[in-house]
């Protein structure tokens, strides 16, 4: 059977070491599922007022965009992913100005891809200066906001996409949750994978308002057990196998620990956009928290 | 020499200060415009008043305002030099005999130790402008052999009122050429850099309105600008 | 060549003749052209004669070249005192010396007075407060920028922007759906977090009609957003027009006065046809001058008052706030030593430093709010105003302007700074770039969202 739930993937790159990782995802996926990868690069925002002028991400010089300089820009993305751009590979190259989350939000909307693949760090290269205005970061905007999944890699460790065997869903029996466990469905059903439903209970006293006596955690643990049955267990019977776990601790340390026992490569959660205190990036919510500590790509689902 | 002086060349220096005066005054406000100068200047007459009598009243106080208070060295040369500039020539009571004999007006007349006082004071703090002239890098800059001119047309009538004050050498020369120097004065008002005399008012009223009217005052702003 | 291709006396009339100017990087072969620039000396010197009257004459001629507005302005503190700096210098010997030659002035002198024009000036009109003739230069300037617009002798950016206003009726190549659509999106993007959250387009004889910077559909769009969400919240009877939406003009920093009048003109139609109450720019100090302090003088409005009665984002804010429209949630307070940016657009030009203060009482704990020094009307500019944050070839002395901010920031202490104006945020977050200095800076809207106490029916149910 083919696999079509990535038709249109839109990769956002700094097209700098810092985005390799995730490149080599991106055209990892979209040659193996012949998808149409829109390779997009935002240049940063114009540094004064309404000027042509831009910090360039890549350089970190000062420089006046104009149709020559994106050309030049294009052509120079292409030398970087040289390696990749195959015949077999249908790909679009696009370069905008702006603000990196918005950008790539922007360019979603008009070309709706059914993936949108973030590094780490994209397009978040200078630091200084944008992460200071109080505008959060790009990937928690990117992950909030977006109409379709989000796939991020992080780490190098997680940058590796082969065959897929394993995928951890983690729920925290929310909406959200549910509209990703079907996406974690569709996907390991299309891939012919085994997913393991988890779910971290915070035991965080800051979290439950006090100790919990271990008597009450397991009796929650419990009931957190029956839920993922009652929600899920029918449509997991589809699948070649399944698993279903709850482990507590704090959440996104339990999930990581989690996915990295089930050899998982794929991690699929919900983003709640409500749960994430906006100022604070770093200490944002569990999906970033996933996203920047686990071994394998996360896909992070919103709508 | 004297009486065509205190005759003719009087009533000429007179009458072409004053009407020069009134002429400029008057052509002053007919070339404000509301579209040129982006004021709405005949809409709002309370706040264009208010805005204007503020700023007139306000900058004519010693340290009345915060430009003048930010800036204490020519403040202080400023109101010496101006005190005695517009008193002296009105309320001198030499000048008062003589404007009440020719002219059958006259107004309260200062004390002769004052007058001398003011009249120094006049002296010294144009000799600081001056040297606030050739000292001060941002004045120097800007200024031209005209403003000296004008420093000398206004200076003239002090010196030579003094000296003839205290008779040195020859009085009724000195007092010729004080007669003619005041004159000189007068005449120059309405055609130099002098017209600041009547036309600070209008300027100064003109920003007042400005800032009255559209600038600030109708949302009730109580600088003086 | 008298009249270059890309530098020349012809305003910028069509979409093509943007993109031809903008091809030429940075202006290069812009400013080569404007060397050769030939000076049309009867028609400044004519000009003249028709506008340059009274006031500006009389400021002229009576100059007793004291010096006293020396220290006043921020570019001669920061410029080392050079004398050249002072600002009775600087217009005496720029539209002092075109009037005293009767326009018949060479290439060079009229390039020197553009750098002085827009470099060596950003019309903050702080020195017109501290001279006591009451001559404000700023005002000069700004005419002057006219005539040399005139002339062809405009900064690249400047000359673009302007385009920008007469094609777009926008200061970037912003279209009326491309606004509509973008504040539809934003909206769309929140409506799960604030239920019920809309952008009424064109509704008629709304209580306020919101008008906005393109920069924000363009780069920010949050900020439409986040202007949805603060109406919304305060329950506001609210519209935004599909047209005459842009509140700004950089046609008004490039003195091309008849683009400035086509640009608020549009605004004011809209006010025409929506009849609102009210209209509500965003937090932008230039333009609420362009279309609520200068905008009626330009369209011919004989009582300087727009069609509708209009407010700074500030007032409305401080309105909201003041009659608990909007509430804050004390604990949310601003709790760390935090300081306020005066645009002199609606501070010292408008009189608007109440309103701001009352915003800092609500939303800052009592104790961390330090003042700058001065403050108020009598407060630095940004160092960006007056369009010198956009022109390339000035960014060396836009930089060194800066220099006044950042002490002054540097002097409260205080790590936050909010800054309810474009272009003083440009400027703060450029110093920060450039110098470092470890701070933050943020418009109001976010900060306010961020401690609202959200009504019950307002909440999203989970
Ligand atoms: C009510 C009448 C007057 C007003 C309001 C007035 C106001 C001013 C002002 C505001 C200045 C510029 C500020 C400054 O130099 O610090 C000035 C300068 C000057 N005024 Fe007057 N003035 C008046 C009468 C006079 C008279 C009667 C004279 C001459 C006798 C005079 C001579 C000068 C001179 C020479 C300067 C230039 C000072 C310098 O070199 O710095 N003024 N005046
Ligand atoms: C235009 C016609 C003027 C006439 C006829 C005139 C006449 C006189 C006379 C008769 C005296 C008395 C001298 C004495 O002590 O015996 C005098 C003194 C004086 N006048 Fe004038 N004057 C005129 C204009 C001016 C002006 C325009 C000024 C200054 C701006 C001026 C400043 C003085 C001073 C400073 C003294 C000496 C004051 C003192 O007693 O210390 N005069 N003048
Ligand atoms: S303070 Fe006023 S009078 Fe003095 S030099 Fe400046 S502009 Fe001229
Ligand atoms: S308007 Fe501002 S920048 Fe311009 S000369 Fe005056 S003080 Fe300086």
């Amino acid at each position: 059977m083919g696999f079509d739930m990535f038709k249109k993937i839109l990769f956002a790159t700094s097209a700098t070491a810092a985005s390799d990782h995730a490149a080599r995802v991106a055209f990892n996926i979209a040659k193996s599922y012949q998808s149409n990868l829109n390779i997009f690069h935002v240049m940063g925002v114009p540094t004064r007022g309404y000027s042509q002028v831009v910090v360039d991400v890549k350089t970190k010089e000062e420089v006046s965009v104009d149709e020559d300089y994106i050309a030049w820009v294009t052509e120079e993305i292409k030398t970087y992913y040289e390696k990749y751009l195959d015949e077999s590979l249908k790909y679009s190259i696009d370069v905008a100005v702006g603000l990196p989350a918005r950008e790539i939000l922007r360019q979603a909307k008009t070309m709706k891809p059914d993936l949108i693949l973030l590094g780490g760090t994209t397009g978040d290269e200078d630091e200084t200066v944008y992460k200071k205005s109080l505008a959060g970061s790009t990937l928690q905007k990117v992950a909030k906001a977006a109409n379709c999944p989000v796939l991020v890699v992080n780490r190098p460790a997680a940058s590796f996409w082969g065959g897929l065997s394993n995928i951890v869903f983690g729920t925290d029996f929310s909406k959200t949750s549910d509209k990703a466990f079907d996406f974690a469905i569709k996907v390991a059903k299309a891939l012919d994978c085994e997913l393991s439903v988890f779910h971290a209970l915070d035991i965080t006293p800051l979290h439950t308002g006090k100790m919990l006596s271990q008597d009450e955690i397991e009796q929650q643990i419990r009931e957190s057990l029956r839920k993922i049955r009652a929600r899920y267990e029918s449509r997991l019977k589809e699948l070649k196998g399944y698993s279903m776990d709850v482990w507590e601790g704090i959440p996104f340390i339990e999930i990581v620990k989690y996915a990295r026992d089930k050899h998982a490569d794929l991690l699929i959660m919900a983003h709640h956009s409500r749960k994430v205190p906006s100022g604070d990036i770093r200490l944002g919510g569990n999906v970033e928290q996933v996203i920047v500590r686990a071994g394998c790509p996360v896909i992070s689902i919103n709508k | 020499m004297h009486d065509l002086l205190t005759g003719l060349f009087f009533w000429i220096a007179l009458g072409v200060c004053l009407i020069g005066m009134i002429v400029r005054f008057i052509m002053y406000f007919k070339g404000l415009s509301w579209r040129l100068d982006r004021v709405a200047y005949t809409s709002y007459p309370a706040a264009g008043f208010k805005g204007a009598v503020r700023s007139i009243y306000k900058w004519l106080i010693p340290f009345g305002t915060y430009g003048w208070r930010t800036q204490p060295f020519i403040t202080v040369a400023f109101f010496g030099f101006h005190i005695g500039a517009v008193m002296i020539p009105l309320f001198l009571l030499g000048h008062s005999l003589f404007l009440k004999e020719k002219l059958g007006i006259s107004f309260f007349t200062l004390n002769a130790t004052f007058a001398d006082i003011l009249t120094w004071t006049v002296v010294v703090s144009a000799f600081f402008l001056v040297l606030r002239r050739m000292v001060l890098p941002e004045v120097r800059i800007m200024t031209t052999l005209y403003d000296y001119f004008i420093l000398l047309i206004s200076i003239a009538p002090f010196i030579t009122g003094l000296l003839a004050r205290y008779q040195v050498g020859d009085y009724s020369f000195w007092l010729n050429m004080h007669i003619f120097c005041g004159e000189l004065l007068l005449i120059a008002i309405p055609f130099t850099k002098l017209s600041h005399v009547f036309l600070f008012f209008a300027s100064r009223a003109q920003l007042g309105m400005d800032f009255g009217i559209k600038r600030g005052g109708m949302k009730g702003t109580k600088m003086a600008w | 060549m008298p009249e270059g291709k890309f530098c020349n006396k012809k305003p910028i009339d069509t979409a093509e003749g943007i993109n031809e100017l903008l091809s030429d990087t940075s202006g290069n072969n812009y400013y080569k052209e404007m060397e050769k620039l030939e000076i049309d000396s009867d028609l400044l010197w004519k000009t003249i004669q028709n506008t340059c009257k009274s006031r500006i004459r009389t400021w002229l001629e009576i100059c007793a070249h004291c010096g006293m507005c020396a220290e006043s302005c921020f570019l001669y503190q920061v410029n080392g005192r050079d004398p050249k700096q002072v600002p009775a210098y600087k217009i005496q010997s720029t539209l002092g010396e075109i009037i005293r030659k009767k326009g018949k002035v060479d290439n060079k002198f009229m390039r020197d007075t553009m750098e002085v024009a827009w470099a060596k000036c950003t019309c903050c009109n702080r020195c017109g407060t501290y001279c006591p003739h009451g001559i404000d230069t700023g005002i000069m300037f700004g005419y002057l920028r006219g005539l040399l617009y005139q002339q062809g002798f405009v900064p690249w950016e400047l000359k673009i922007g302007a385009g920008m206003h007469r094609v777009y009726r926008a200061q970037m190549d912003v279209t009326d759906e491309d606004f509509v659509d973008t504040f539809e999106w934003m909206v769309e993007e929140y409506e799960d977090d604030y239920p019920g959250l809309t952008v009424p387009v064109d509704v008629e004889g709304a209580d306020i009609m919101y008008t906005v910077n393109a920069r924000e559909v363009k780069h920010y769009p949050e900020d439409l957003a986040e202007a949805a969400i603060l109406f919304h919240i305060a329950g506001e009877n609210w519209t935004v027009p599909s047209k005459g939406w842009e509140q700004t003009s950089l046609a008004m920093f490039a003195g091309d006065w008849a683009a400035c009048k086509m640009q608020v003109e549009t605004v004011y139609e809209a006010m025409e046809r929506l009849k609102p109450v009210r209209m509500v720019g965003t937090e932008c100090g230039h333009a609420h001058r362009a279309t609520v302090i200068e905008g009626p003088y330009w369209a011919g409005r004989k009582n300087g008052q727009p069609p509708a009665e209009s407010i700074h984002y500030v007032e409305w804010l401080a309105e909201a706030l003041n009659t608990g429209k909007l509430k804050i949630d004390p604990h949310k307070r601003i709790k760390e030593p935090v300081t306020l940016q005066d645009s002199c657009n609606y501070i010292r030009n408008h009189g608007l430093k109440k309103a701001t203060r009352d915003i800092m009482k609500h939303i800052v704990e009592p104790g961390y709010f330090i003042e700058m020094s001065p403050n108020k009307e009598h407060n630095y500019c940004c160092g960006g105003g007056g369009g010198f944050n956009g022109i390339g070839l000035f960014r060396k002395q836009r930089n060194i302007a800066l220099i006044t901010k950042r002490d002054q920031i540097l002097a409260t202490g205080a790590k936050l700074v909010l800054a309810p104006c474009h272009n003083c945020w440009d400027a703060i977050r450029d110093l920060e770039e450039e110098y470092e200095i470890g701070i933050r800076w943020s418009f109001l809207k976010p900060i306010v969202i961020k401690m609202l106490e959200i009504p019950e029916h307002l909440q999203p149910e989970e």
